[in-house]
């Protein structure tokens, strides 16, 4: 029977919920929380009138209480009509009191009392946090062991196991074993340029359905835990850099709010709107004026959008600095961009080499020759900008 | 692009250019240790508040006192953090004063977290870097310090933390003291947390060693604490 | 600029030559250390029984022996502990004994715990400690010692516990006195324990040694156990 996570889209992506008694590790790099993922699919189970416990060795009850509490969750009434309960392996090594109806007082005791803990919830959820800190106390090989363990006897009482794992920076050898102790993998990930500027998590793996490969990315609110949104990417550059064209290359549907400009030119002044999905990766995308009268525009948006195309005309190095002066203006700075060499057919384009002596760029931004237009170097553009994005 | 940036701790600066000038290297960790009350707090303490005098944002980690202490501290030796936090550029993530039993409140730039919860503890820092970032370009950190983790965690997810700290750090570009009572750890772990550190300055009570700064080595120099903080002397 | 506060020990408060007087400075936590029978309870006996006749109440864990010990040891040097006892100033948290051996009522003021219950000590010391704050902010508090402790338990959770119980006495304004027999943990958990604490002084049975202490530098000096408690002597830098 298959039980729903209760986590927006990831019941998508796990067609359709956790069946029983499977294990999924939600694999967290480091900066990013993912014990509310746990927290989330206990609330709502016990919301189905199942039973759960949490296991903790990363805070005391009272203060995971507390937390339920920011995120409008009742663990507390929960706990009284005894549909849940803690394995408090926090608080004597603090030396606060324990509570909770199990306590561990000895890291050697760890694995035959969360056994017990899964008798108790048959057919429940059990949330583990923090396996990590587990593996530093018990070492590798009795972490491993244990895990295995705990899933043999959960699967057997049709008890849901949630584990939450912070990728330190463990061998990768122990990671693949981890990975692979349990049905079902989900990497949250972070997106960042200098600082994390967004968060989304992927199933990586499971052993009930086939991964779809999507990110979901999501940010925490108190009240009311995960929430999926749709990131914004910016498509800018200076006037005339091919923009619209580009919106619609790598958009599958795409509006252009605007209207004829006085001049030579078909000009943006409002903005080009587009849907992109590609390998998985959903976004809206948001083509941006290129005049400077609209840098307001600009700010706004940028200041929610996980990533931006810069586009160039590789024709005109007049241009250049003026896209520079955007990169800088619409706080692309701080968010992973890549720059696209658009208009790389034309007689006169320059080289992506010239282009970055020209530019001044870092190594880091990658530089991409394209033709939006005629539909050239537009796949390469988006895998470059999910690499950046994903990290690879 | 500046190279350095100045200590804040009289005649440090001084004490010989390095390869990129004098100063501490910008974008660097910095480990200060030795033993036991011989100032490391208060040098970091002089680092972050001389950041603040130049319009530098701080991102301060407590694992051994809470706000209140270290305010308390600092006002000791008149400098004082009030318009600094008032104005969102002295950012703190406090491990320890939950051990009090009492309930702070979190606020813009105070955050709560567990010295036990090194997963916590990152995911505060993740969003530190990120706010004070916002409040300027350059800015400094200050971890006072691994010493307290030890008690709370095994040694090795420490040093874990300790790596992650500093590459979180390091990719916002930057500037940290990390503090560390020397003999608390195991030489081993001692070990691991020297050569994971970009630059070592140890203080032990009458001397100051760089043992490892952007060049430089294994330089001395005698040192007081006075009322403007650790002082060092020409020797 | 460090408000302090009077020790109780003659010829001590001395020694920092402050200009608003000496003593130890307020709401710090100062170690005392050294090898075994070198006076480090009589210091804290000195410094809880000055406290209690200027009024400032005090949070006394007894560990290293029982209440009534405590009372004739007091009593060798004419500190009277019953009317602080009776005025409710002298708050204790008695690990040593039963109320069974002890003969004194359980009460708000007179805890038992057990040197093997840290976690139970400990909840304790955050009752106790609020409660003498709500009578005197400025409140005193000994752990006499941390050597029993460690004895009876595993010494990281007692290190672990000491901060606790360091952060609790501190946020509630209090100035503590910790006594500690050296050698009786490993050397980095001696290290550590040194680490969490503001003020550090050894005692080697003929000098009394400031290795460091909250505002001022280094001293040392020649002290005695006299029918009155500890006498120190003219300090030398």
């Amino acid at each position: 029977m298959i039980k729903k996570s209760h986590i927006p889209k990831l019941d998508d992506f796990l067609d359709g919920g956790i069946p029983e008694g499977t294990s999924v590790l939600f694999c967290a790099y480091p900066g990013i929380g993912s014990e509310t993922f746990g927290y989330q699919i206990l609330n709502g189970r016990l919301q189905e009138g199942d039973k759960g416990f949490i296991f903790t060795n990363v805070a005391e009850p009272s203060s995971i209480i507390y937390e339920f509490n920011k995120y409008g969750w009742d663990l507390e009434k929960n706990i009284d009509e005894e549909n849940v309960f803690f394995v408090d392996g926090s608080s004597y090594f603090i030396g606060s009191p324990v509570m909770g109806k199990y306590s561990i007082e000895n890291y050697s005791q760890i694995k035959e009392v969360v056994k017990k803990a899964i008798n108790d919830v048959p057919s429940g959820v059990g949330v583990i946090n923090n396996l990590s800190t587990l593996v530093d106390y018990l070492g590798v090989e009795e972490t491993l062991e244990t895990i295995h363990e705990w899933n043999e006897f959960a699967k057997l009482n049709k008890t849901v196991l949630i584990y939450i794992f912070t990728k330190w920076d463990y061998e990768e050898q122990f990671i693949d074993e981890i990975k692979s102790s349990v049905d079902c993998l989900v990497n949250v990930n972070t997106i960042e340029d200098r600082v994390i500027i967004g968060q989304g998590f992927m199933v990586v793996s499971s052993s009930w359905t086939t991964p779809s490969n999507e990110m979901a990315l999501f940010f925490i609110i108190q009240p009311g835990g995960v929430r999926i949104y749709i990131p914004k990417i910016l498509v800018t550059g200076p006037h005339n850099a091919g923009k619209s064209t580009f919106v619609k290359a790598i958009s599958k549907k795409s509006v252009s709010v605007d209207r004829k400009a006085l001049g030579k030119f078909k000009t943006t002044i409002a903005m080009d709107i587009g849907h992109m999905e590609y390998k998985g990766f959903v976004a809206d995308v948001f083509g941006t004026p290129g005049q400077e009268r609209f840098d307001l525009i600009l700010d706004v948006l940028a200041k929610e959008a996980v990533g931006a195309f810069i586009l160039v005309d590789s024709t005109l190095p007049e241009t250049f600095a003026r896209a520079k002066e955007m990169i800088s203006k619409c706080k692309a700075e701080a968010i992973p961009k890549i720059i696209v060499a658009n208009k790389t057919d034309l007689p006169g384009a320059l080289t992506t080499e010239k282009i970055r002596e020209i530019m001044k760029l870092g190594s880091d931004i990658p530089i991409v020759p394209a033709s939006a237009r005629e539909k050239i170097g537009i796949n390469e553009a988006m895998d470059a900008f999910l690499a950046l994005l994903y990290r690879d | 692009m500046r190279l350095c940036v100045e200590s804040g701790v009289p005649g440090f600066d001084d004490l010989g250019y390095s390869d990129l000038g004098c100063g501490i290297p910008e974008n660097t960790v910095t480990l200060i240790y030795g033993p036991p009350k011989t100032g490391k707090s208060i040098f970091s303490h002089q680092f972050a508040y001389h950041g603040l005098l130049n319009g530098e944002s701080c991102l301060c980690i407590l694992t051994d006192y809470g706000i209140n202490e270290l305010k308390q501290n600092m006002m000791g030796f008149g400098w004082f953090l009030e318009t600094q936090i008032q104005n969102d550029m002295f950012y703190v993530i406090d491990a320890i004063s939950r051990l009090t039993g009492d309930v702070f409140p979190d606020s813009n730039t105070y955050k709560l977290t567990s010295l036990n919860d090194p997963a916590d503890m990152m995911v505060k820092v993740g969003i530190g870097t990120r706010f004070v970032l916002k409040r300027s370009d350059d800015f400094r950190s200050v971890f006072d310090s691994l010493t307290t983790s030890l008690a709370f965690n095994p040694d090795k997810l420490v040093i874990r933390f300790y790596r992650a700290y500093m590459h979180r750090l390091k990719e916002a570009r930057g500037t940290a003291i990390v503090n560390y009572t020397e003999g608390v750890a195991s030489d081993v772990v001692e070990n691991a947390i020297k050569s994971v550190s970009d630059n070592i300055i140890r203080l032990d009570g009458e001397y100051l060693t760089i043992e490892r700064m952007g060049g430089l080595k294994n330089i001395k120099a005698p040192y007081r604490i006075t009322d403007k903080g650790v002082t060092v002397e020409k020797e | 600029m460090i408000p302090h506060i009077e020790s109780g020990v003659h010829g001590f408060d001395e020694l920092g030559n402050f200009k608003g007087g000496g003593g130890i400075p307020e709401n710090t936590v100062t170690l005392i250390y050294g090898p075994p029978k070198t006076g480090k309870s009589i210091f804290s006996y000195q410094f809880a029984y000055h406290g209690l006749i200027i009024e400032e109440p005090c949070l006394y864990m007894l560990i290293d022996y029982t209440m009534k010990d405590l009372k004739q040891n007091m009593m060798e040097f004419g500190f009277n502990m019953e009317r602080y006892l009776e005025n409710d100033n002298f708050h204790v948290i008695n690990a040593v004994t039963t109320n069974r051996e002890d003969l004194m009522v359980d009460s708000e003021v007179y805890r038992y715990s057990s040197v093997k219950n840290p976690i139970d000590i400990m909840v304790k010391v955050g009752e106790g400690a609020s409660l003498v704050h709500k009578k005197n902010p400025r409140f005193r508090a000994v752990i006499d010692s941390l050597t029993t402790l460690l004895l009876y338990n595993e010494n990281m959770l007692i290190v672990r516990i000491l901060k606790a119980y360091i952060m609790r006495i501190k946020a509630a304004g209090g100035t503590v006195i910790i006594t500690y027999t050296e050698g009786s943990t490993d050397s980095n958990k001696e290290t550590m324990i040194k680490s969490m604490v503001d003020n550090i002084i050894r005692l080697d049975g003929e000098y009394l040694t400031i290795e460091a202490m909250k505002g001022m530098g280094k001293r040392r000096a020649p002290y005695n156990i006299t029918d009155k408690g500890m006498v120190v002597g003219k300090g030398i830098l």
